[in-house]
């Protein structure tokens, strides 16, 4: 609660210091795009679709209705934890009917496991010890948009991604009481999502981790999002959230887990889904399928959450405070860099650290703009371990996974 | 005066009071027990909104039809337009909708009518890095 009140304090001090709140009040993006009279230059795209939902922002960009996958703008993004409302949508296949009492739906745990078993969603709760953890959720194609040529599927940009806090009991534990074999070393993980086609017979995607990460502590059956029942749309009333990974390993109303003796083999684990070749390929080509290996931790990323891309700053105003977040699918981030001329020169923003692991972490930096113009506020971001964001997408991938390019955001300094 | 008058008097006068004491009568101001309200209705779950593209939602052109049929049997148009490739991609993609999504086959006439169309309708396209500059609106 302090914590809350202390950061909503904190963003109206900077909101307030840089007087961009005018400039936002002005022209809020989404208002923008709709109001905006027919675009002048020809290369201007139309306005993106909004989505139209109860209990979700209006302000979130539809990239597909079926399946229904939105992702999230960047200032959409601010907050310390995402907000459910503001949390982005993907889906594989048909988001399912749920009736009847949610605490009587099961689970079933099986394969490689001494004492297979269906256990409830209310005995979840009550036989496991529950943690509320800060946990990143990213779909693994996040990204995508940037590459040139254009990789197949949903074209994100940096909007796949949110930090809710998920509360749930440990997916290890759950393992543990079903008595993991020696055999076991794959998850496969089920859901109740109807394939796109209708037909009951055909799953919509199964994916699955190595059972080291299964077993990693903050992989989670969660029960509730925000300190709240887990809404249908995000895979209430369970799901996985395996954080860090690709997103299409944390399935949405969660209906079994398969202890496999070998590498999961559900759709979406072969191919090139989830995949990328393993030695650099000729952007545009078709690739190997055969030379493919999985997308498991998610790349390092950072975005400028505040101010939102396209903000005027009111007239004579030269010193720009910004903030984002950045994260990484298993490592810390240890820096971020500030560039408002191209890469010219950086300037290094605080950090902080996250409130646990796999929780995306705040930066601030104060810059200042030499004179009115227009700029681009480029972030990147460096991990524990050296590793930093790219330029520009050049790892091309024919389904366009790890596109990780340091962000960028446009304002324009007036008169 | 009879003894067994008086206690049947007394006890009458016990039960009555306690049965109006019961039903609230003497007590006005408290609290008297009423069976709990069932719970209200839970709100119906937030469900996304309706689907519904038509085959003018894809550009015209020669296989319009045939594209619309077989791709948007499962999945939404926006999908399709919101990617431009070469014509060895979309029939990568149409690969991965086989094997991958269990699309039902097409003849391959049907196949070849298909990818004609995506090929021409959604070559690669050069994304301007400017194009879209909201200062320009």
């Amino acid at each position: 609660m302090d914590r809350n009140n202390e950061s909503r304090a904190s963003r109206r001090d900077i909101l307030a210091a840089t007087g961009v709140i005018a400039a936002a009040a002005v022209v809020p993006s989404a208002a923008r795009a709709q109001t905006a009279p027919a675009p002048a230059a020809p290369a201007a795209p139309a306005a993106p679709k909004t989505l139209d939902m109860p209990g979700k922002s209006k302000e979130l960009i539809v990239l597909g209705d079926k399946p229904l996958v939105a992702e999230a703008p960047a200032h959409l993004m601010d907050d310390p934890v995402t907000p459910t409302d503001k949390f982005f949508i993907r889906n594989n296949g048909l988001v399912p009917e749920i009736t009847g009492d949610p605490k009587a739906w099961k689970v079933k745990i099986d394969g490689e496991v001494e004492r297979p078993m269906e256990i409830t969603v209310g005995e979840l709760a009550s036989r496991f010890p529950q943690v509320s953890l800060k946990l990143m959720l990213e779909c693994g194609g996040n990204g995508r948009a940037f590459f040139s040529p254009e990789a197949r599927g949903n074209q994100w940009t940096n909007g796949g991604a949110g930090c809710a806090e998920w509360t749930g009991v440990r997916l290890a534990d759950v393992l543990k009481a079903a008595g993991l074999k020696s055999s076991a070393v794959y998850t496969g993980h089920y859901g109740a999502d109807p394939h796109l086609s209708g037909d009951a017979t055909r799953p919509s995607i199964s994916r699955g981790v190595r059972i080291a990460k299964a077993l990693e502590p903050h992989t989670l059956i969660a029960l509730k999002m925000n300190g709240q029942d887990i809404p249908l749309i995000h895979g209430g009333p369970v799901r996985l959230v395996v954080p860090g990974w690709a997103g299409s390993a944390s399935a949405k109303w969660l209906t079994r887990i398969w202890v496999r003796d070998k590498e999961h083999d559900g759709p979406g684990m072969g191919g090139f889904s989830y995949r990328v070749p393993r030695a650099p390929i000729v952007p545009g080509s078709r690739g190997d399928e055969k030379d493919a290996v999985i997308v498991e931790a998610m790349p390092v990323r950072s975005i400028v959450t505040f101010p939102a891309d396209g903000t005027r700053l009111p007239a004579g105003q030269r010193k720009l405070d910004l903030r984002g977040h950045a994260w990484a699918g298993e490592t810390e981030i240890k820096s971020v860099d500030i560039s408002v001329d191209f890469g010219v020169t950086w300037k290094a923003a605080t950090v902080a650290p996250p409130p646990n692991k796999y929780a995306w972490q705040r930066f601030t930096a104060s810059v200042d703009l030499p004179a009115a113009g227009y700029y681009e506020v480029w972030c990147k971001a460096t991990d524990s371990a050296g590793v930093t964001q790219p330029f520009v997408a050049g790892n091309w991938n024919p389904q366009g996974y790890n596109g990780n390019p340091v962000n960028r955001i446009r304002v324009l300094a007036q008169a | 005066m009879n003894i067994g008058w008086v206690v049947t008097i007394c006890l009458t006068a016990f039960f009555l009071l306690l049965a109006a004491d019961r039903a609230g009568e003497l007590r006005r101001d408290r609290y008297v027990w009423t069976p709990p309200a069932p719970p209200a209705a839970a709100p119906p779950p937030a469900v996304p909104p309706p689907h519904s593209d038509t085959v003018e939602d894809l550009p015209d052109g020669k296989g319009r039809d045939t594209t619309f049929y077989a791709c948007a049997a499962c999945h939404g148009v926006a999908i399709i337009k919101a990617q431009g490739m070469s014509r060895e991609l979309w029939e990568a993609s149409f690969d991965l909708m086989i094997e991958r999504h269990r699309m039902p086959p097409t003849k391959p006439e049907e196949r070849a009518e298909i990818l004609d169309y995506l090929a021409e309708q959604f070559p690669p396209r050069r994304r301007s890095r400017g194009g879209d500059n909201p200062f320009l609106r």
